[in-house]
């Protein structure tokens, strides 16, 4: 069963902590993810599924999946002097796999990437211990062509369904965003007006509006990894969000916020 | 105010930036398509980023890891200076370009972190 849904922002500039970063707006968000720490504790979840945008990290040109499930032992990556490693819900992960492919999406699935730092920095910060199993869930956010953000609400549908219908008690976490242009000279302009935009219509319940952006529009907008969330969005349906933070940086629209299932 | 969405391109929130644009026309998005052309470069760029022993060789000899990596001398001259639209302009992934010279500057420390 589903028992929680969060969005997370997971800008490594919130761990790597340089001297460019406007302590308190960081501190602000580090408090969010406390809370997110606090109801996870709370919820009790068997298992995180995890959806987060790869940045060319477990995958690169040799193999772009649209959508994929983690479905090892355990995953492990490195960010920096950062090392970290979480143990996979196997029999999970296999059946999002296995019934995905049944309800009609071609995933792919590995047993052996490694796990981009999306995942890790917000478990760094609202992973309970002792560390609950995780599920990645990839979704291709930086390699055009990029799933349609319709196909991603609709998997998002088809995850909740079978999420729905587990015995384990399931947290859904959307790793990334919002608003950010890393690499671009766009860089120091996120589209702050177009996240609070976002925000009040996910406030409003209306998520499903969503699934009608272009991929163009999240490019534009800085909001390619908002795919993880669009899938999210698709398994919360017409929740209202809770928007525990958004607090924009000089470089990336960072939120955290939770939906009652 | 707002009170309804009722087609994005039509929203107030769109900015009218997408307005009678096809999404599958991918030339001047921020994020594009790499070009087959591209690809030894993105792989170094992906090495430099994701495999710590390819760093450490591009960090001790950087003229001999791009030969390792079947780069151009032209490619290879855009990589050592470091010139990011001259890279994204040959093909380079923006997320990669940037994400190797972040590692960079961690490899080499030039980066303070955890500052507070």
């Amino acid at each position: 069963m589903l028992v929680g849904a969060f969005a997370v922002a997971h800008t490594p500039q919130l761990l790597a902590r340089p001297e460019t970063e406007d302590r308190e707006i960081v501190l602000r968000v580090h408090a969010a993810f406390a809370r997110v720490k606090h109801r996870l504790e709370a919820l009790r979840p068997d298992v995180i599924a995890m959806v987060a945008g790869d940045h060319i990290e477990a995958f690169f040109l040799n193999g772009v999946p649209a959508f994929a499930v983690y479905a090892g032992l355990e995953a492990a990556g490195t960010f920096g002097r950062y090392r970290y490693r979480f143990p996979i819900h196997e029999p999970l992960a296999r059946a999002i796999l296995e019934q995905g492919v049944e309800r009609g999406f071609d995933l792919f699935s590995t047993q052996d990437a490694p796990l981009d730092y999306a995942f890790y920095v917000p478990l760094h910060f609202t992973m309970p211990a002792p560390a609950v199993p995780l599920v990645p869930l990839h979704v291709n956010a930086y390699l055009p062509p990029q799933p349609t953000p319709r196909r991603c609400y609709d998997w998002g549908a088809t995850l909740g369904g079978i999420l729905g219908a587990r015995p384990e008690r399931v947290v859904l976490m959307a790793s990334g965003g919002m608003s950010h242009f890393p690499g671009t000279d766009r860089y120091a302009s996120p589209d702050v007006e177009w996240d609070r935009h976002v925000l009040d219509v996910l406030r409003d319940g209306r998520g499903r509006e969503l699934a009608a952006l272009t991929g163009e529009e999240l490019d534009k907008t800085g909001n390619v990894e908002l795919r993880t969330w669009i899938t999210l969005l698709g398994a919360v349906g017409a929740a209202r969000a809770d928007v525990y933070a958004y607090e924009p940086s000089w470089h990336h629209g960072n939120a955290v916020v939770e939906w009652p299932v | 105010m707002r009170t309804s969405l009722p087609g994005i391109t039509a929203t107030p929130w769109s900015n009218g930036r997408s307005k009678d644009r096809v999404a599958a026309v991918t030339d001047d998005l921020h994020y594009r398509f790499p070009p087959a052309s591209a690809y030894r470069l993105n792989r170094c760029l992906f090495a430099i980023k994701s495999d710590r022993e390819f760093l450490a060789r591009y960090v001790a000899d950087p003229g001999a890891a791009s030969t390792e990596m079947g780069l151009t001398a032209d490619e290879t001259r855009d990589l050592l200076a470091h010139d990011r639209d001259a890279l994204v302009a040959r093909g380079a992934h923006p997320y990669l370009v940037f994400m190797a010279e972040l590692r960079l500057g961690m490899e080499r420390e030039t980066q303070p972190f955890e500052f507070f």
